[in-house]
């Protein structure tokens, strides 16, 4: 009697453990494809959808964004959270189990190329139409991104040390660093992480190349001697000349590199317009940006850091509620008001005017504008190959000061190699 | 020993904890300062103690429903790991088979995978099972506890096989002898001895689940499934990482793991002396 | 014995944990296996080549993953050591029954509440600015200095977060184990007049073999899959010196999207440490069984 008893029980345990999930069956995968009701009518009622980003600084804007868009529309969007580095690893193993997000943003180049199956073409929705030239995320002549915005990098300096009128190439800017170093000022300042180490400086010697991503895919195959070249020869005389006259970079985390910057110990730091946000809770000081002088360049890198791109695996009725809510973005005033003051994004589309843009924004709009800009060669880079192995030989380069310019390149290209293949 | 001695000895241990602690210490200054602060000094107290950024991590978190959420998670794991767990080492001991060896040897044996190999595959076979068995694994606290079992299994069953194999096996024999089920054999006889086995893996479970967040980052997608770990994202971008908040966040989150271990441990001792029968 | 308990009992027993942890842990790691065997950039829409051993063949020509498993060798040796002494020595002190022992239980145990990348972070302020501090102020800046740019230092470090996380975490089973162990014997033992050190290696020691079983297992399983910590702490470097197993096969899959080649390692690296840690598993089992 008592046996029959406790086998019950541990049947039902084992039951509950079995279908603890079962209980919801009924509600959970594909909400999109049940409550798409009244088609036709002219305030449609759109599919659920999801979106997921990897710019942790602008989530909680898109929270609130997503919630006024249902108080406009009466359509939901589900806003995914990751932490920044964590970011493709969560999207890959989601897509791989078939829970991709509708809507995902990735960066153009080799990161874009590696999704580039999971695309919607987008080239002939309407809002295609708005983006600013040459800012579109194109894969095969197809547009398949939207731009989030427009960023860009190069020294960002505090006015009252440095002059960038007077340093227009690589020996008189090699000047100015031993005078900071003799006036007891930390000249021009890296950081210890990978792209503010290596990753964005070393993009204005590829940018300056005449086709950047042919030369990239030659490098690739081993074709090219860097040190043949020009312009990375005078790049790293600038890394060799960081190295005698700055502080080491590997002692510097980005915080201390704009704190640094902010309170007068630092005269340069190679940096983005994004910086501007970690200057907030010192005292203001009168910052610029300018070009990295490297072969007598006179332009900022700008580029576009990321595009939204539609899951082309999700349903009919998600790809439709999609491109409703991307144009939904650039074209109500709310959603554009959030793009430039929220998320506080240089547009990259014609149907937004910046205003009150911070002053490095300012700076890489009208560098934009201007047309006065070089590209994010980066981007078509081997994958992996910033954090995998430049920053690596680039902190070996810092810490061992017997490592010549040329042994740099040398290395350079041999870890090149490697990655590439 | 003297009662002077115990005083001054007891003193120094608690200052050598505190010492042990001092990664702790950064952890709470810094839960109190501006980014300039910071970075002025790391080490030095803050200017004022002012729980703006403890208000502000509560808020972005939404801390209620994730406190709410990764309770749930974690009470329903435990729970199962140990009924479960303890149920089958028992049974792996009591019955030294090739079988159970070759199912005790498993258990031990994964545990030395690292986690990020198995992730994609996971997620595969989850799929798998939502498309084909149509239950819903994947975004759903239920899927997340199933899973948490599966991967909390083997160092359960390898702490509670140690345990049980010094538990003698008379009184079990007794009480077969007095009609008692299997079952009853083991919930009746066998796991109220095993109470302070069974709060330890308690303990190391709770801090398990608690803490987790590559797998549930996988499994849970929806805002509001995010557990507490998961909702720490916020604070954390590529490069940047807003330390107060992020300290104060995290301040938050081991606070109730404190006072469960606080309370837990006492059970470890009573259940010893309570047990004692062996 | 056995035939005490019935086939069915047996199953009814073994099996709902078994199932479970059979779907989630064992056929994803079987698909693990099968993807090591082929080349693939883990997009699942992407062509998955069939190539044999040759991922087998590659990892054992790749320097940095060589090296990689030389330093999680030398972590896991240190940190084995460390963090079994720290974690006895703290049982020890927490069970001899001084006033504070049940505040101090709670203090050493802390650490292991922090979980994650944070834990990483922290420290970082610690080797970064603490100890340039401490070294300016005492003058010792041989010993104080950033540590993380120092490749030997930089383990080192790594070792001491490990310790640092793990040793309360050993102390608790520690705890369980000299708890076990009961007031008769070593009330008679003091009656015959077994000193401090004698109760120690003839009493206490021997019948904490279980324990140092089950630690020296979980500590060596968690040092050789060690990677939220190194990844915040030291991010490898400087210059991959403290790039550890589980990194190196994290990046090999994430990082340069070589599916296959990661599983591969994933794969021998489980070999290796399923080698090293049954052989110690039956090293102190046996220990357990002769006395």
């Amino acid at each position: 009697m008592m046996k029959k008893r406790w086998a019950f029980l541990l049947l039902s345990v084992m039951l509950v453990v079995l279908s603890a999930c079962g209980n919801n069956a009924n509600n959970t995968p594909n909400e999109g494809a049940t409550n798409n009701g009244n088609n036709g009518n002219q305030a449609e009622k759109q599919a659920k959808i999801t979106l997921f980003q990897s710019k942790v600084e602008i989530a909680e804007a898109l929270e609130n964004l997503v919630a006024k868009y249902k108080e406009e529309t009466g359509n939901e969007v589900e806003v995914w959270g990751s932490a920044g580095d964590a970011y493709i690893t969560q999207l890959q193993t989601k897509l791989a189990a078939n829970e991709g997000p509708t809507i995902f943003s990735v960066q153009p180049g080799a990161e874009a190329e590696k999704f580039a199956t999971y695309y919607h073409d987008m080239s002939n929705e309407p809002y295609a139409k708005y983006i600013s030239p040459n800012m579109a995320l194109e894969i095969d002549g197809k547009i398949v991104g939207m731009p989030i915005g427009v960023e860009g990098f190069g020294l960002v300096y505090n006015k009252a040390l440095y002059d960038p009128a007077t340093v227009k190439d690589t020996s008189s800017l090699v000047k100015v660093l031993e005078q900071f170093k003799a006036d007891g000022i930390n000249g021009l300042s890296l950081s210890q992480e990978a792209y503010f180490l290596i990753g964005h400086i070393i993009n204005t010697p590829f940018a300056l190349q005449e086709d950047p991503v042919a030369f990239i895919e030659k490098l690739n195959k081993g074709e090219v001697k860097l040190s043949e070249v020009a312009e990375f020869q005078e790049f790293a005389q600038v890394m060799d000349a960081i190295r005698a006259n700055s502080v080491n970079p590997m002692e510097i985390t980005y915080d201390t590199q704009m704190g640094d910057l902010a309170t007068g110990k630092t005269a340069i730091v190679h940096q983005g317009n994004w910086s501007y946000g970690m200057l907030a809770d010192y005292d203001e000081i009168e910052i610029g940006m300018a070009p990295l002088p490297i072969a007598g360049n006179d332009k900022l890198a700008v580029d576009i850091p990321a595009g939204w791109v539609i899951n082309n695996t999700a349903s009919q009725e998600q790809i439709k509620a999609a491109n409703a809510f991307i144009d939904w973005l650039y074209t109500s005033d709310t959603g554009k008001n959030t793009i430039v003051n929220d998320f506080g994004f240089i547009p990259a589309v014609t149907t937004i005017e910046p205003t009150e843009l911070d002053p490095l924004s300012q700076e890489v709009f009208n560098a934009s504008q201007a047309g006065n800009t070089i590209p994010w060669a980066l981007n078509y880079f081997p994958q992996g190959i910033i954090i995998n192995d430049l920053a690596p030989l680039t902190s070996e380069f810092f810490l061992n000061a017997s490592m010549t310019p040329e042994q740099f390149l040398q290395k350079l290209e041999e870890v090149w190699a490697k990655a590439a293949k | 020993m003297s009662k002077a001695k115990n005083g001054v000895v007891s003193t120094l241990i608690v200052i050598l904890a505190l010492l042990f602690l001092s990664p702790i210490y950064i952890m709470l200054v810094n839960s109190f300062k501006t980014r300039a602060e910071l970075y002025e000094n790391v080490l030095a107290l803050p200017a004022s103690f002012s729980f703006e950024y403890y208000a502000g991590a509560i808020k972005k978190m939404n801390f209620l429903t994730v406190f709410g959420n990764s309770m749930y998670v974690t009470v329903a794991t435990v729970i199962f790991v140990i009924v479960l767990a303890s149920m089958t080492a028992w049974m792996l001991v009591r019955r030294d088979n090739a079988m159970s060896k070759i199912i005790f040897f498993s258990f031990v044996a994964t545990m030395l995978i690292p986690f990020q190999t198995l992730m994609m595959p996971l997620m595969q076979v989850m799929d798998w099972i939502r498309t084909y068995l149509h239950l819903p694994v994947l975004n759903t606290h239920e899927g997340l506890i199933f899973m948490n079992i599966g991967f909390h299994a083997g160092i359960a069953v390898f702490l509670y096989h140690g345990f049980i194999k010094s538990i003698p096996i008379a009184l079990e024999e007794a009480a077969i002898l007095d009609g008692c089920s299997t079952f009853g054999v083991f919930w009746r006889i066998v796991f109220p001895l095993l109470k302070s086995i069974t709060v330890t893996v308690a303990i190391l479970d709770v801090i398990a689940s608690w803490n987790d967040y590559l797998l549930p980052s996988l499994v849970l997608s929806d805002k509001g499934l995010r557990t507490i770990q998961l909702s720490t994202f916020y604070f954390f971008g590529e490069f940047t990482i807003v330390w107060n908040q992020a300290m104060a966040g995290l301040t938050l989150t081991i606070i109730p793991v404190v006072i469960f271990y606080s309370l837990a441990q006492k059970y470890i001792i009573k259940g010893i002396a309570a047990g004692a029968v062996k | 014995m056995s035939k005490k308990y019935g086939n069915l009992w047996y199953l009814l027993f073994t099996m709902p944990l078994f199932l479970i942890f059979l779907i989630v842990v064992v056929i994803p790691f079987l698909i693990g296996i099968y993807y090591s065997f082929i080349n693939w950039n883990g997009i699942p829409s992407s062509p998955k080549i069939f190539v044999g051993l040759d991922n087998y063949t590659t990892l054992f020509q790749d320097q940095r993953f060589i090296d990689s498993a030389w330093n999680t060798v030398k972590f896991t040796v240190f940190a084995l050591i460390s963090v079994n002494l720290l974690g006895l020595i703290f049982a020890l002190i927490v069970t001899a029954g001084f006033k504070t022992s049940n505040v101090a239980r709670t203090l050493l145990f802390m650490p292991n509440l922090i979980g994650g990348l944070i834990l990483g972070y922290i420290w970082r302020f610690i080797f970064t600015d603490g100890f340039k501090q401490i070294g300016a102020t005492t003058g010792i800046d041989s010993i104080f200095f950033n540590w993380l740019l120092d490749p030997n230092y930089a383990l080192l470090a790594l070792v001491i977060v490990f310790t640092w996380q793990m040793a309360g975490y050993t102390m608790v089973i520690y705890i369980a184990g000299i708890q076990g162990i009961s007031d008769e014997v070593m009330e008679a033992a003091k009656v015959d007049g077994a000193n401090l050190w004698h109760r120690m290696t003839k009493i206490i020691f021997p019948l904490l073999m279980p324990s140092f079983t089950i630690c020296l297992f979980l500590t060596l399983s968690g040092a050789f899959k060690i990677y939220d910590v190194n990844l915040s702490l030291t991010n490898g470097g400087p210059i991959h010196s403290t790039e550890l197993f589980a990194m190196n096969i994290f990046n090999e899959i994430f990082g340069y999207g070589n599916y296959g080649l990661g599983q591969a390692k994933a794969i021998v690296f489980f070999v290796i440490v399923a080698i090293v840690t049954i052989t110690q598993v039956i090293i102190t089992k046996r220990r357990e069984v002769q006395m």
